[in-house]
């Protein structure tokens, strides 16, 4: 995750508390899905950004897991989210972000 | 066990590309990577300052580079000093070689860095760090602390790595041996006869094993191309293929050529003496000699085309990458085999 990214995730669990953040994440691939997930909740792996040794244990969700996809408008996931649910490794992505999310979210 | 730790703009939480051109800077204590390798080094070593300093700024200043973080780094008296660990980035890693190689030579400690295989500070820096090898990206960073960790725990219990711990430093060490040479090399081989375990005392760059194709039953009908790393190009070398660590290969045609001569052909080849090869390029692209073969009956045709790149310091890698494109363009012209020349 970015430098950029990192820093805004860092001051919105300190602005709103982090009981009341969840990360909605759109990567394209498990590996890096998973990366995201881990970055907000045990720190960033790469220990290179602002969340470096910071575990805020936030959870995070891939748009496409069904917790989060069953509260976006129908209409609104066909227009921005069902192509590329298509394409990608539906499977792997909501996997890889459920083991990490269940490994270290707190809240 | 006092420790300097060296990192690049990145890790150090300046910026990404655009802060590459960052000047040397030293911070106390940790900074990114080195709050991981801290926590995993209490009770054997502490990370006292980290140098940062932006790729681009290092490897365009290098002599400059050497010298200021050199200066940051002894004011410290650190016992060692990690560099990176810098995955596959190349500049990262060329910089954390240099600081290895200046620290090692100016402050005699040893450097420890973690480094992708292929990275390019591999290749030239090795001999002067104790390299562990990770991953090709900061993902790798969770399994390159704890390796990275483990080597600085060997050195602080006053030890040297064992050899498969790190990349290979292509440092040749001395040593009074019990037993000369033969009786040794003669062991070895009981040993391999007899399937015992045995450690070589010399072992052998890993060269990829090439499957030979199927034999070519009837040569008389066989279509044969020549390839050839030996630089033979038309005169003027066209395509500027470079007389060392070439960056392409060209690809000529050999319609109505029946011979290399002197006025048409040239080597662009700077690792051999050209004198014999610009005289006459037939000597290592030889075409005179297969046009005869056609002539004669022996092979089918001569591939209307010919492939050159200069084989003098070119990396396996780039070679590999030319060698899957000319096979390729070999392929769809249907060519039955190929004869490689070399120098």
């Amino acid at each position: 995750m970015d430098m950029e990214n990192q820093r805004r995730v860092k001051e919105y669990a300190e602005k709103f508390g982090k009981e009341q953040v969840v990360c909605i994440l759109g990567g394209a691939e498990a590996e890096a899905s998973g990366l995201a997930a881990e970055t907000v909740s045990n720190g960033d792996p790469a220990w290179a950004g602002p969340l470096a040794g910071v575990q805020l244990g936030l959870k995070a969700f891939h748009i496409f897991e069904d917790d989060i996809k069953n509260q976006v408008d129908p209409a609104v996931y066909e227009a921005q989210v069902s192509l590329m649910e298509m394409v990608l490794d539906v499977d792997a992505i909501t996997k890889e972000v459920s083991t990490i999310r269940n490994q270290y979210a707190n809240w | 066990m006092r420790i300097v730790h060296y990192i690049n703009q990145f890790f150090g939480g300046i910026g990404g590309e655009d802060k590459a051109d960052f000047r040397p800077e030293v911070r106390e204590g940790v900074v990114g990577p080195g709050q991981a390798l801290n926590q995993a080094l209490a009770g054997t070593g502490e990370i006292v300052a980290t140098v940062i300093c932006g790729d681009s700024w290092f490897n365009e200043n290098l002599e400059e580079a050497k010298a200021t973080v050199l200066e940051k780094i002894s004011k410290y008296s650190p016992d060692l000093v990690i560099a990176g660990p810098a995955f596959n980035a190349g500049r990262y890693g060329m910089a954390c070689g240099a600081v290895a190689e200046v620290v090692s030579k100016q402050l005699g400690i040893p450097v420890v860095s973690g480094m992708y295989k292929e990275n390019p500070g591999v290749e030239v820096y090795r001999k002067f760090a104790w390299i562990v090898e990770t991953g090709n990206s900061a993902a790798d960073m969770r399994k390159a602390v704890p390796a990275i960790v483990a080597m600085v725990k060997v050195f602080a219990a006053g030890q040297t790595p064992e050899p498969g711990t790190y990349i290979e430093r292509g440092v040749r060490v001395n040593y009074m041996a019990n037993e000369r040479g033969s009786k040794r090399a003669v062991d070895m081989l009981v040993k391999k006869l007899t399937e015992q375990p045995f450690v070589t005392e010399f072992p052998m760059p890993e060269f990829d094993r090439v499957a030979p194709n199927q034999p070519i039953r009837d040569l008389s009908k066989a279509k044969i191309a020549l390839v050839t790393s030996g630089g033979i190009v038309p005169k003027g070398n066209p395509d500027h293929i470079e007389s060392s660590s070439a960056s392409k290969y060209g690809k000529y045609s050999l319609e109505g050529v029946t011979d290399l001569t002197a006025e048409t052909h040239e080597t662009a080849h700077g690792g051999y003496d050209p004198t014999y090869a610009n005289k006459d390029a037939d000597r290592v692209l030889p075409v005179d000699v297969l046009r005869d073969l056609v002539k004669e009956g022996v092979i089918g045709s001569l591939h209307e085309y010919w492939y050159a790149t200069v084989g003098n310091g070119t990396a396996v890698a780039s070679a590999k990458a030319y060698a899957q494109k000319i096979a390729e363009d070999l392929h769809n012209y249907k060519v039955d085999a190929v004869i490689l020349t070399s120098t």
